[in-house]
């Protein structure tokens, strides 16, 4: 496809974007160029520059609106400089303030296709293997475990400032892929012009704060977000070796320095240490004996089990657990330690000992009402319902309290998607229950916005973004009223159906076996750094 | 589904909704179509994610496909893309074996990693192969094993780190072996000393190749230095103290704080310009006291020139006139108060005018009697021609019989053993039982060898029976000598008003103690000395009663006022 179509223009932005012809020795840091990737040209930022083991030089890139975590090394053969490149600006004060909100449809060109990438079997497979023109599964409502969206992680609280703010508004694509030929009937008229809807209602940027507010904000705020430096914004590890898998990790991390050289970075599984070198870790393995969290367990079912951890009494484990976590959450920061904070971490269990598979932290005292920082499925255990349990549990916990709780934002992509999904589905079995309720006599068949959050510990806003989102507030006969729309009912109709087909139940979190008191902290330890 | 809906973004303006008020579930089928307000796609509320991401493209394709559906759209959700995890290499059974039993009842535990992870030094490649040549030299029995390889690392790096805390800053020579071994007893047993000088050698050989740094890498924590700050890698700083918790109480307490501040601040700015006020009327008191005086002295040469002028009164011009005594002030005083010493405004005093207290006191006793005596005659004077009947239903009815005169009170004592030897005044008493035993009270006679009591005594106690209102039994007594109170005005009481306590020679008379031995003779004094059987019979009666009606005994006040003239 052709790079510079129209969309060119709303791509590069500000009026004064210095653009020019570059060769691989005038490249340098902050330069946009084209880079090819997956069989199309995307414009890519280089972070950083480094001599490969030929002496070549090879380059760091970020694809502008993709996620970070697809950064990655490329050699000078992929960049396209037949075309001009931007040179960076040399820190203009005036960051632009408006982009181009004309959100033009280019309907025909918008696949930008990630099939065929090396990162295998992406949602692209999934969802059009999946079959269903008729009946596709929609909505983030279904329940169905397998195709749960991974809500995988979620951030620390504060605004990061954004470092890229030249963002292009581009018309949705509706399939991360090739759409299929059935896929094709999809209404996509209908999608794009709700987009479309979608994007003019986006407000825009706000301002980005400067580094010093930012610090600042971390140092009064007690938050978890990272701090933004050129050295972080490399990934610096290639690869994780922990318990019976391999992964690539997603995002810096401040492991030791040296660790960046190690082809394999080793992580205990128990009690997440981290080795550089097979040796060392072959012989922590054989000192090791730690075969779970080290915390109490507060909930067991058949599956899986919850261990409080304090940040305070476990330093090392939950520093270890941070760390990792840091790999896959772009939004957490490091730059405090973990005292402040509780470790809620989701286990299965076998006679190996009891495996990590995500953990949200919590905030011993939240300001703001949080009832979860960060939040973490482990990528091996991604996209199998956990990262929907794990929310589950944070909204148990905040029952427990008789809290109305909320996860500090940002969320991450992921993270929204998960919270999405879990609200729609909370807020769904709520209208549906009561429903249900009243045509057998019982209920009047009305509820307030403030019931369903105080049925499902979800805080007002929460509960109304979610209504507006399923697109179920409506106003009729001058009044409002929640519509259980077609689309939300069919979803879980399927979602059944799915449960009843493979023979399983969704995993719920069953609040008797949650052995819990909220814990209370003395005065003296809140203020003495806990 | 309309598709125009999406589209006419000016019908999707947000009426006011009350997330208290109950809102009805509806299918969508029971909407009628008319009257349901067009679907709307609100995505631009706050996602929560951060602004600069809320665009990526793999994000806005699964947002935009789950709004798709909601809408009633067929799409198929969207995953984002990420990295996949795949199966390690590695032998995950010989790694982690299979030793976990799960407990019947949740896990409560509480040891750290430390704790858990024995040694803090694992072997690393360079020191897997030292270690295998190392042993290779050694026969079987005298082999080194890898926890006490591990171990003797672990002693050599800690002595380090004790020893040598800055030695990635200022890169001090590697610790000599001798500088170890001091050390050694703390972290190793006998079995692994051994090993020490040839593994000290590895180690040396490691350290030096490590610019003398730890071989054990950690994490980099802060180091107080300004590059802390921008370097990624520095990570769990410590947080500062947090800041107390502003609540409305605190606040209204610091506001109470500096208002009362802020008031006394004014109030002394406030003392401080009076101060500085009456400085100047001072100031311009001397000016005309100067300006008197001048005149004055102009007024006297004035007058010695003219000798002649001269005019009785003008030499009290020439000096500051007292200011005359208010005759007032006298005047207003109560009578009693006439004989107050003299004001002795000229500084003298003559000891010819001192008057004597009991004088005062006498005075003021007559004075009190001729006012209660023209009192009297007042009152007399107005019921002259009248009869005062109001003083009937108020007082009691006048008692006619025998028994509500006084009679006089006489003390029975049953015999007693002799007074203890050790009573003051034991030897002076004595008390002649036989007779006493013979019934012949007359005979009883009490010998004093000095009179009890120096006061007077003003009559015999007497008593009387009578009824008050509502019918209650009142005992009068009369003639009771009670112990001089405070206040009591008798001139010999009012002699203790003005002692000090604190004077030791002079203990201050206290008679209330009724077992005291003078007050007991005193009691005995109230024996009569003529008295007849009937009398005793009359006195018994009357104790009885007395004791019934303790209660109710009227003090020796009263009887007095009854006696008084109404
Ligand atoms: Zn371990």
């Amino acid at each position: 496809m052709a790079p510079r179509d129209g969309s060119q223009e709303r791509i590069s932005t500000p009026d004064t974007v210095e653009k020019g012809m570059a060769t691989i020795n005038t490249l340098r840091i902050g330069v946009k160029a084209f880079v090819e990737k997956d069989g199309e040209r995307r414009k890519a930022e280089i972070l950083s520059i480094k001599e490969s083991k030929k002496g070549e030089p090879t380059f760091y890139v970020h694809y502008e609106d993709f996620n970070k975590r697809l950064d990655e090394w490329v050699p000078a053969s992929r960049l396209d400089l037949s075309q001009e490149v931007e040179w960076p600006q040399p820190e203009a004060p005036t960051r632009k303030s408006q982009k181009s909100t004309a959100p033009a449809p280019k309907s025909a060109t918008l696949p930008k296709s990630t099939v065929g990438q090396k990162r295998p079997r992406t949602s692209t497979t999934v969802a059009t293997s999946r079959k269903s023109s008729e009946t596709p599964e929609l909505t983030t409502t279904s329940g169905n475990a397998s195709k749960a969206v991974r809500p995988s992680l979620v951030g620390g609280k504060e605004n990061r400032p954004g470092s890229d703010n030249s963002i292009s508004v581009i018309a949705p694509e509706i399939i991360s892929g090739t759409p299929k030929a059935e896929d094709s009937e999809l209404d996509l008229v209908d999608i794009q012009d709700a987009a479309a809807a979608a994007k003019a209602s986006n407000p825009q940027h706000n301002a980005p704060y400067s580094r010093e507010e930012e610090i600042e904000k971390l140092r009064t705020g007690g938050s978890m977000t990272q701090n933004q430096t050129e050295i972080s914004r490399v990934r610096n590890l290639d690869r994780i070796q922990m318990g019976a898998f391999e992964m690539e990790p997603w995002y810096f991390s401040p492991y030791p320095s040296n660790f960046t050289a190690a082809d394999t970075i080793h992580i205990c599984e128990f009690c997440l240490s981290y080795f550089a070198s097979l040796q060392t870790f072959t012989r922590h393995r054989a000192k090791c004996n730690l075969l779970h969290p080290p915390g109490n367990e507060i909930y067991r079912d058949s599956s899986v089990s919850f261990f409080e951890i304090d940040g305070r009494r476990q330093r090392r484990w939950c520093r270890n657990l941070c760390l990792l976590s840091k790999l896959f959450l772009d939004h957490k920061t490091l730059y405090y330690d973990v005292d402040p904070f509780l470790f809620y971490c989701m286990t299965t269990r076998d006679s190996h000992g009891c495996h990590l598979v995500g953990y949200f932290s919590k905030e011993k005292e939240s300001a703001e009402g949080y009832n979860v920082a960060c939040i973490l499925t482990l990528p091996q255990y991604q996209r199998k319902g956990f990262g929907k349990l794990l929310i589950a549990f944070s909204y148990e916990l905040s029952k427990r309290e008789a809290k109305l709780g909320s996860p500090e934002k940002p969320l991450s992509d992921l993270g929204l998607l998960g919270y999405r999904a879990y609200w729609a589905e909370t807020v769904t079995d709520v209208l549906v229950e009561h429903e249900k309720n009243s045509r057998d006599g019982r209920g009047s068949g009305e509820v307030s916005v403030e019931e369903i959050g105080a049925l499902s510990a979800m805080t007002t806003n929460d509960v109304l973004h979610t209504l507006q989102n399923l697109n179920m507030l409506r106003y009729s006969k001058g009044q409002h009223v929640i519509v259980l729309t077609e689309a939300v009912l069919e979803a879980k109709e399927k979602a059944k159906a799915k449960e009843k087909a493979k023979g399983t139940a969704r995993r719920r979190i069953e609040p008797d076996r949650l052995m819990w008191k909220p814990p209370v902290f003395t005065a003296s330890s809140r203020t003495w750094n806990w | 589904m309309t598709r125009a809906g999406a589209l006419s973004q000016s019908r999707m303006r947000q009426r006011k909704l009350n997330t208290r008020a109950a809102l009805q579930i509806v299918r969508e089928d029971d909407l009628h179509e008319a009257d349901d307000d067009l679907p709307r796609v609100l995505s631009g509320l706050d996602s929560g994610v951060e602004k600069a991401e809320q665009n990526e493209h793999h994000l806005q394709a699964a947002l935009s496909a789950s709004q798709a559906a909601v809408i009633g759209g067929k799409v198929a959700q969207i995953y984002i893309p990420t990295p996949d995890a795949v199966q390690s290499s590695l032998q995950y059974d010989k790694l982690y074996p299979l030793t976990y039993a799960q407990p019947a009842t949740y896990v409560r535990f509480s040891s750290t990693v430390e704790d858990c992870a024995g040694c803090a030094y694992d072997m690393n490649e360079d020191d897997h192969t030292f270690f295998k040549s190392m042993n290779k030299k050694k026969d079987a029995s005298t082999q080194c094993s890898e926890d006490q390889f591990e171990e003797i690392m672990n002693c050599f790096e800690e002595t380090a780190q004790a020893k040598q805390p800055y030695a990635a800053v200022d890169s001090p020579p590697v610790l000599s072996y001798d500088e170890i071994e001091s050390s050694m007893d703390d972290y190793l047993d006998d079995h692994a000393r051994p090993f020490t000088r040839e593994i000290y050698e590895h180690w040396k050989t490691r350290r030096l190749g490590a610019g003398n740094k730890n071989l054990m890498i950690g994490l980099k924590f802060e180091t107080g230095a300004d590059t802390d700050d921008a370097d990624p890698y520095v990570c769990f700083r410590r947080r500062e103290v947090r800041q107390i918790r502003k609540t409305r109480g605190r606040d209204a307490h610091s506001a109470e704080k500096l208002k009362k501040l802020r008031k006394e601040l004014e109030e002394s700015r406030e003392i401080m310009a009076m101060i500085r006020q009456r400085e100047i009327t001072k100031r311009e008191q001397l000016a005309v006291e100067r300006q008197l005086f001048e005149q004055r002295a102009n007024l006297r040469q004035v007058k010695l020139n003219l000798p002649d002028q001269y005019k009785e009164g003008d030499e009290d011009i020439l000096i500051n006139q007292k200011p005359k005594k208010k005759p007032l002030e006298i005047a207003q005083r109560a009578p009693g108060n006439q004989y107050r010493l003299p004001q002795r405004s000229d500084g003298r005093s003559s000891d010819a005018d001192l008057v004597l207290l009991s004088d005062l006191l006498a005075e003021q006793e007559r004075l009190l009697t001729i006012d209660i005596d023209t009192k009297i005659a007042q009152h007399q004077q107005w019921n002259v021609g009248y009869m005062d009947m109001t003083k009937a239903p108020l007082t009691p009815p006048l008692e006619s019989d025998a028994g509500s005169t006084f009679r006089t009170a006489t003390t029975e004592y049953l015999p007693t053993p002799p007074a203890s030897i050790s009573s003051e005044h034991s030897g002076d008493v004595t008390l002649d039982f036989s007779v006493l035993a013979m019934g012949k009270a007359d005979s009883v006679a009490v010998r004093y060898a000095s009179p009890s009591y120096d006061g007077p005594c003003h009559s015999q106690p007497s008593f009387r029976r009578r009824y008050g209102r509502g019918g209650r039994l009142w005992i009068d007594r009369r003639g009771m000598r009670l112990p001089p109170k405070a206040g009591f005005d008798s001139p010999d009481a009012d002699r203790f008003k003005y002692d000090d306590d604190d004077d030791e020679d002079e203990v201050p008379v206290y008679f209330a103690d009724p077992f005291d031995t003078e007050s007991m003779q005193f009691r005995a004094r109230l024996f009569p000395t003529p008295s007849s059987q009937a009398q005793m019979q009359a006195r018994r009666a009357q104790m009885e009663v007395f004791s019934h009606g303790a209660s109710h005994s009227s003090t020796s006040v009263r009887p007095s006022r009854q006696a008084g003239p109404d």
